[in-house]
C-alpha cells in the first residue's frame, strides 16, 4: 500500500512549508474558536427561552358577581381551548390572601377596606408549543370572546422582545457561524492549493508514470486534515481555557453567571469539524484529477 | 502489441501526424526517425495516453485507446515505461528516489524497493549514485536514470523519445546497448530519434516520418 509514502509526503510537505503552515492553522484556530463562541451565546439564549414557556402564564380576570355555576361554564370554555395546559381558579377570596402574602408586614395597607376590590381570575399556563406571539394573541382574542370574562392579561411586551432578542441572535449568531465556517474552509483550501501548485510538475510525472488519482490525492488529503486537526486542537485549548476562566475563576466573582452552560460535547464536535473543514478545503482545491 | 490505423492529430487545425497506419510486434524493437518536427514524439505521446488522437484507432495490447475509461489509464501506463525527452526526473529527490517513485505509485513496500531498485541501478551503471541528486549528474547519467524508471516496474512496452539527443557518440552507444539488452527480456521497445547512428546496421525496422507522414519502412 502507498498510504505510508503518502504520509511521508504530506510531512514533508508541511515541513518545507511550516511557517505558512503554522499560520494557516492559527488563522483556522481563531476562525473555530469564534465560531464556537458564538455557538455558546446562541446555546444559551437558545436553554433560557427554553425555560421560559414554562413561567409563562395568562391571567383571565372574572366578571364580578358571577354564579358558581357561571364561573364553572367559563373554566370548562376555557380548558377545552387546545393551547390550555392547564388552569388554576382563584377565587376573591385567595386573591386577596395571596395578595396579603405578598404585602407581609406592610398588610396594614389593605386594613379599611370594606369590600373586597380584587376579581375572580383563573391563571393559565399554556402549552409549551403555544407560548409564541401569534398562538398568545390568537388565544387570548379567542377566550376574550367568552362571557363572563373581564379582561385578559399577559406580558406582551415581555413576549415580544424575548422573541426578537432570540430571532435576532439566531439569526447573526447563524450567519456569523456560516460566515466563519467558509473562512476557516478557504484558509485550508488555499493551503492545499499552494501546496498543489508547488508540486505540479512533480504531480504530472507521477501521472504520467502511472499513478492513480488516490495515490495523488491522498498526501494532500492528509495535509488537509492535519491543518484542519491542529487547528481543532488549538481552538479546543482556547475554548477550553474559556471555559475554565469563565467557570471556575469569573463565577467565582459574579455567581449569576453559573446558570450559563458550556457543553462538553463542544470538544470532540470541535475536533470533528476541524476534520472534516481540512479534508473538504482539500477535496475542493484538489477539484477533478484528469490523467488526458 | 502496438496498432495505429489511419490515426491523425491536430493540433490547432495543423495536423502533426496524418493518417498513420502501423503495427509493431510483441518483442519487437522499431525506430521513428524523420527530421524534428516530423511527428515523432507526438506518436509516442498517443502511445502513452499523453494526447488523444483526433481520428483513427489505437490498439495497445489488448486495449482500444479510444473505449478506455479514465480511470483505467493509470494502470494501462504502468505497462508503458516512457524515457522522456525531458527526463522529468524529480530534482528535489535522489537517484534512488527518483527510480523508486515508480514502484511507489504501484503501492509496492520499502522492503521490495529497496532491492529492486538497487538491481535495476547495477544494470544501468549507476548503483554508486543512488544518493546523488539528478542535478549532480551528466548528460549520460541522468538518461540512465530515466531508463531506470522506466524498466523498474517491469512494463511490457519501453518508449524513448531521442534517448541520445544531447550524448556523445560513445555515451550514445552505452545507452543503444542498455536499449537491446532490454529488448532482449521480451520488453517491445520503440524508439524515435534523429540519429542514424542508433539504428544503423541493427537489422531493426525503421519507420520514416516527414510532415506527419509516414513516408517509409526500412530495416536499419
Ligand atoms: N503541444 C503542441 N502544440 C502545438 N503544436 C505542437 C505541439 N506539440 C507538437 N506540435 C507540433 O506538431 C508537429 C510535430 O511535433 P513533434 O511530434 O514534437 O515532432 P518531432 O518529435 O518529430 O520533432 C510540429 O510541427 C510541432 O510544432
Ligand atoms: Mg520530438
Amino acid at each position: 500500500m502507498y498510504i505510508l509514502y503518502s504520509f511521508r509526503l504530506a510531512f514533508q510537505s508541511l515541513w518545507r512549508e511550516k511557517w505558512i503552515n503554522l499560520l494557516s492553522v492559527l488563522t483556522i484556530a481563531a476562525g473555530l474558536f469564534m465560531i464556537t463562541l458564538t455557538f455558546f451565546v446562541v446555546y444559551n439564549i437558545d436553554l433560557a427561552t427554553k425555560k421560559l414557556p414554562a413561567r409563562f402564564s395568562v391571567m383571565l380576570y372574572l366578571n364580578d358577581g358571577l354564579s358558581e355555576q357561571e364561573t364553572g361554564d367559563v373554566i370548562a370554555l376555557v380548558k377545552k381551548n387546545n393551547a390550555v395546559e392547564q388552569t388554576r381558579y382563584i377565587t376573591k377570596d385567595k386573591a386577596l390572601q395571596e395578595l396579603k402574602g405578598v404585602l407581609k408586614n406592610a398588610d396594614y395597607i389593605l386594613e379599611g377596606l370594606g369590600e373586597n376590590p380584587l376579581p375572580a381570575s383563573i391563571e393559565i399556563k399554556l402549552k409549551k408549543e403555544s407560548v409564541n406571539i401569534e398562538s398568545v394573541k390568537k388565544f387570548a382574542a379567542d377566550i376574550k370572546k367568552i362571557k363572563g370574562i373581564a379582561e385578559v392579561e399577559y406580558g406582551e411586551q415581555f413576549l415580544n422582545s424575548i422573541h426578537s432578542i432570540k430571532g435576532m441572535a439566531e439569526a447573526g449568531s447563524l450567519s456569523l457561524i456560516i460566515v466563519m465556517s467558509a473562512g476557516v474552509i478557504f484558509v485550508c483550501y488555499s493551503a492545499i492549493k499552494i501546496a498543489f501548485y508547488r508540486r505540479k510538475e512533480e504531480i504530472e510525472t507521477f501521472k504520467l508514470l502511472g499513478a492513480t488519482r488516490g495515490f495523488i490525492r491522498a498526501p494532500f488529503v492528509i495535509e488537509g486534515s492535519v491543518l484542519g486537526i491542529s487547528g481543532g486542537i488549538a481552538s479546543a485549548a482556547a475554548a477550553f481555557a474559556f471555559y475554565y476562566v469563565l467557570f471556575y475563576k469569573v463565577t467565582a466573582a459574579i455567581p449569576i453567571l453559573k446558570i450559563l452552560v458550556f457543553p462538553l460535547e463542544t470538544f470532540p464536535a470541535l475536533l470533528l469539524c476541524s476534520l472534516l473543514i481540512g479534508i473538504g478545503g482539500a477535496v475542493i482545491a484538489l477539484g477533478r484529477i484528469r490523467f488526458s | 502489441m502496438i496498432h495505429f490505423s489511419n490515426v491523425t492529430k491536430f493540433y490547432e487545425k495543423q495536423a502533426a501526424v496524418k493518417n498513420i497506419t502501423f503495427s509493431v510486434e510483441k518483442g519487437e524493437m522499431v525506430f521513428m526517425t524523420g527530421p524534428s518536427g516530423a511527428g515523432k514524439s507526438t506518436l509516442l505521446k498517443i502511445i502513452y495516453l499523453s494526447e488523444k488522437p483526433d481520428e483513427g484507432s489505437v490498439t495497445i495490447a489488448e486495449w482500444d485507446l479510444s473505449k478506455i475509461k479514465e480511470s483505467s489509464i493509470p494502470f494501462l501506463r504502468r505497462n508503458i515505461g516512457v524515457v522522456f525527452q525531458d527526463f522529468r526526473l524529480l530534482d528535489n529527490r535522489n537517484v534512488f528516489d527518483n527510480v523508486a517513485i515508480a514502484l511507489r505509485i504501484r503501492g509496492m513496500l520499502d522492503g521490495e524497493i529497496q532491492e529492486w531498485v538497487m538491481e535495476i541501478l547495477k544494470m544501468v551503471n549507476l548503483r554508486h549514485k543512488a544518493d546523488s541528486f539528478p542535478l549532480a549528474l551528466s548528460g549520460g547519467e541522468q538518461q540512465r536514470v530515466v531508463i531506470a524508471r522506466a524498466i523498474v516496474g517491469e512494463p511490457t512496452i519501453l518508449l524513448a523519445d531521442e534517448p541520445t539527443g544531447n550524448l556523445d557518440s560513445d555515451t550514445a552507444a552505452g545507452i543503444t546497448r542498455l536499449f537491446k539488452e532490454i529488448n532482449a527480456r521480451g520488453t517491445t521497445v520503440v524508439i524515435a530519434t534523429h540519429n542514424k547512428e542508433l539504428y544503423r546496421n541493427t537489422g531493426r525496422r525503421v519507420f520514416r516520418l516527414d510532415g506527419g507522414n509516414m513516408v517509409g519502412e526500412e530495416l536499419g
